[in-house]
């Protein structure tokens, strides 16, 4: 709830106080914070009237003098310079300005500047700059999330920017639970080290002040690691419920835009999956695919009953009765509906591109060994015309990334096989991917084949067999969360920024992950807050990544890093 | 959660920025607040209202040229609407009570009870079919801001209209059970004693008497009887009503947790909708000029001119 109320109580402050009819003002970041905790409906019982994009805003010349306006913008130049006009020119009653971060003195100066007419009442900084999808998830949506692969002297202020933008969503997020944490980096990656140092100059030094909360018994713990030391996790297919949508059709900002998968009616092309607003979803959104079809299935029957109970209308209660609960009856039907079209479209899906069988060599590739048995199965679904391009890809990055070092000769034959199976395939991304992220950039042990507790582990569970072929795969950040929970995470490969010390165990645990999380990973993420085992995880990255995210930012990557060797 | 607020540090800014400029801008504004709206709305021609200050006290401005102004006609109606609400809120509470009254176990006919409980429906039911018809008014045309501020308003209102008239269908349908299960009771009651005292006079009378007591038996039970329907009635006329304006209602109101209820849905389709408004109005305007009316009307205007001119020739060379 942790993130989700934060977000509230600031939207919540923010329209309290002001009477009257209101118009609230957005960028198009700052959008998607307040539209994914917040609804129109709640809005209008707070007398805002109206939602408008900064930008639009400036176009327009009508006069409306009967509204406050209540901002609510990241303190960006751009958004800085918007303001500027609008102030010139100020067509509400009251101006009310709250921006989502820190502002710099000379920003407010330009803005004292251009408030000629004196239209500004008050100017605040609320720091709710970062998406809160899921109690304990967050992301930062940010666009260009491929430049954290690349070393910094290919684009130094791209990915100053980059960095800059991490960090304000870091500082956002401790402001919002008011704390100060001690912070670690992952130690093999650049980006990692840079944000966590930044961070830490930004929270110890620069806004000390601001920082400078009470202490509770031991600092909560913020760790900042890199995507590519688990690159698998965002490769595999999902079959629990909120990673596949994400995975099969697209999650933005918790909702599910279906119009490019299939022709609906209206009130179905774009849906919304929020935990918070739905409670089967809330219930679901970590069972998988098998379970969740029973669970519908009952779902559809008790509308059933309800729906033939409201056609029997035989008496004047009955009519008054169907009168009262039609709006709970409608509510129903369309959340029935909602759930019926995804689960139908995902089997589509799953069946179009063979996904059961896919599945299963990929999650044999992640989690089981066999070299020899490995390269027969990957060999065979590249072989099979029904397997998709996308879908080789992923199996051959997998493959190289497991038996990376085995066997180099088969590797090859498999690069040669994917690129004359796929056309649209971009020679030399496999291998790319092995650059960024193959078996010495990774810190963690990744397929748990080198530490000799974790092969006596998987020995374990290969004899016991599993519940579930599918699900099987265990992320690395599992086995992060585990290590802090005993107290045993590595200074070697996750040292402590400057002089920071913690002592025992952190209580509360912030794990940031430049490149992208995943819904797999942010289910892990739940499932151990439920174990209550004493620290509170929270996870948050740059994007939430799936499959095709993944894939995009490292042919961006690529292409930027060929046209830079090129220059040089 | 932390916030931080910066606006004394602004307005230092501004007043010291203010003192910079003052000087220059001395001549131009003259002294006073009046002068100064005078300017701006010289400025601001297309301004629909006159920029005077409200009785609103949350304004701030000493003497600024912007004020919160007299907002427009519609939010005068938006505003009986609330009113009407706000007093069918305080009758539903009073209606509540006299619910209660009228289902005590009473030794008087409870007439008045009945009277008050029926004129207290039939006004709240007006006030609610009132203010749903006001709030069609609300509706507006076109795709302007103004036009999704009303939308919004409209919205609200309908939100709270349609949960008030659930609250009386509920307190009606709750009072109407009762109310069935009192008099069913109470006809038991008087069953009972009619029963017993005709027993206890068996001995005494004959036949004829008996028979009279069992006349005016029924005759009880029918005028219980009749009395039961026309409350039944009366409180099934309501519902109907009540259900049509449900009916209505549930157009404007917005279902929550559906995509029409999140904020980036609701501002993507505004954008949409002015694109799509100006491409109409594009698209009109080019098929006007296209306009196959306006070539033959043209052809005709310039055949007529040609049609002048020789007529003019002909009387010259003739």
């Amino acid at each position: 709830m942790v993130l989700v109320t934060s977000v509230r109580d600031y939207i919540n402050r923010m329209l309290h106080d002001i009477s009257g009819m209101k118009v609230l003002i957005l960028d198009s970041e700052t959008v998607s914070n307040v539209s994914i905790v917040y609804s129109q409906s709640e809005l209008l019982q707070k007398e805002v009237f109206l939602v408008e994009m900064i930008d639009s805003i400036s176009v327009s010349k009508e006069s409306m003098s009967h509204l406050k306006a209540v901002y609510f913008v990241r303190p960006t130049s751009d958004n800085i310079q918007k303001l500027r006009y609008q102030l010139a020119n100020p067509r509400f009653g009251e101006h009310h300005l709250f921006f989502s971060n820190l502002l710099k003195d000379t920003q407010i100066h330009i803005l004292a500047d251009s408030d000629e007419h004196e239209a500004v009442q008050q100017v605040q900084e609320f720091y709710a700059d970062f998406v809160a999808g899921d109690p304990y998830h967050f992301t930062l949506n940010m666009p260009s999330n491929h430049l954290y692969m690349l070393p910094a002297v290919v684009d130094p202020s791209g990915l100053q920017r980059y960095s800059d933008r991490v960090v304000d969503g870091i500082a956002a997020l401790f402001l919002a639970l008011k704390r100060r944490p001690v912070i670690r980096y992952q130690r093999t990656s650049d980006t990692a080290k840079r944000i966590a140092q930044e961070t830490a100059k930004l929270m110890y030094q620069h806004e000390s002040g601001l920082f400078d909360f009470r202490r509770t018994e031991s600092s909560p713990l913020l760790l900042v690691i890199d995507r590519r030391d688990d690159p698998v996790t965002p490769l595999l297919n999902q079959w629990t419920y909120q990673a596949m949508v994400h995975e099969l059709i697209g999650l933005q900002d918790n909702k599910v835009d279906l119009r490019a998968i299939a022709s609906l009616p209206k009130d179905q092309q774009e849906v919304v999956l929020s935990s918070e607003q739905d409670a089967f979803f809330k219930s679901n959104m970590y069972e998988n695919f098998g379970d969740i079809g029973m669970n519908i299935k009952r779902m559809v029957d008790d509308f059933q009953q309800v729906a033939k109970s409201n056609q029997n209308i035989q008496t004047v209660e009955d009519m008054a009765r169907f009168v009262d609960n039609y709006p709970e009856y409608k509510k129903m039907q369309g959340n029935v509906s909602k759930h019926v079209t995804l689960v139908t479209e995902m089997s589509k899906l799953v069946e179009a591109r063979k996904l059961m069988l896919v599945s299963q060599t990929e999650q044999d590739l992640a989690c089981n060994g066999g070299q020899g048995a490995a390269y027969e199965a990957v060999t065979d679904l590249l072989n099979n015309e029904s397997v998709s391009d996308i879908d080789r890809l992923r199996l051959v990055m997998l493959y190289a990334l497991r038996y990376e070092k085995e066997n180099p000769v088969q590797l090859m034959q498999l690069f040669n096989k994917l690129a004359s199976r796929s056309p649209k395939y971009k020679p030399g991304l496999v291998q790319f991917l092995l650059k960024q992220a193959g078996v010495e950039k990774r810190t963690g042990d990744l397929f748990g084949n080198r530490d000799l507790m974790n092969i006596a582990r998987n020995m374990a569970r290969g004899l016991k067999g599993v519940e579930n072929v599918y699900t099987q795969h265990q992320p690395l950040l599992f086995q992060t969360m585990e290590s802090i929970t005993r107290g045993r995470l590595r200074d070697v490969d996750y040292p402590f920024v400057g002089d920071h010390f913690q002592q025992g165990r952190p209580q509360e645990v912030v794990i940031f992950m430049v490149g992208g999380t995943t819904y797999e990973e942010s289910r892990s993420v739940a499932l151990q807050n439920a174990t209550n085992s004493g620290i509170r995880f929270i996870l948050g990255g740059t994007a939430v990544l799936n499959s095709k995210r993944f894939l995009l930012d490292l042919e961006e990557a690529q292409r930027i890093a060929r046209s830079g060797s090129h220059m040089v | 959660m932390a916030t931080r607020n910066r606006t004394l540090l602004f307005r230092k800014y501004r007043n010291s920025l203010r003192s910079v400029r003052a000087p220059m801008t001395d001549s131009k504004s003259g002294v006073g607040p009046v002068i100064e709206m005078a300017s701006s709305s010289l400025l601001h021609p297309k301004r629909s209202y006159a920029p005077v200050s409200t009785e609103d006290p949350g304004s701030s401005s000493r003497g600024g040229a912007v004020t919160v102004g007299l907002p427009p006609d519609w939010v005068d109606v938006s505003e009986e609407i609330s009113v009407n609400i706000q007093r069918a809120r305080t009758k539903m509470a009073e209606l509540g009570k006299a619910h209660a009254k009228a289902l005590m176990p009473t030794f008087g006919d409870g007439k008045e009870d009945q009277h008050q409980i029926e004129s207290l429906t039939q006004e709240i039911t007006f006030l609610l079919r009132k203010s749903e018809k006001q709030l069609q008014k609300l509706s507006a045309a076109g795709p302007s801001e103004d036009s999704n501020v009303r939308k919004n308003v409209q919205r609200s209102l309908a939100t709270d209209l349609q949960f008030l008239s659930m609250e009386l269908r509920k307190k009606q349908s709750t009072y109407l059970k009762r109310l069935r299960l009192q008099k069913e009771d109470g006809g038991d009651l008087e069953m009972n004693l009619n029963g017993s005292s005709s027993r206890a006079d068996d001995d005494d009378f004959d036949d004829i008497l008996f028979s009279e007591h069992q006349m005016s038996k029924i005759k009880k039970s029918e005028a219980i009887s009749v009395e039961r329907e026309k409350e039944i009635q009366q409180v099934v006329e309501s519902v109907n009503e009540l259900a049509q304006i449900m009916k209505d209602l549930s157009a404007l109101v917005i279902d929550q947790g559906t995509i029409v209820d999140r904020i980036d849905y609701n501002i993507q389709n505004v954008a949409s909708t002015v694109e799509d408004g100006l491409k109409q109005l594009q698209k009109a305007e080019r098929t006007q000029r296209n306009g196959g009316m306006v070539m033959c009307a043209s052809v005709l205007v310039i055949l007529c001119f040609i049609m002048i001119v020789l007529l003019i020739l002909k009387e010259i060379f003739l």
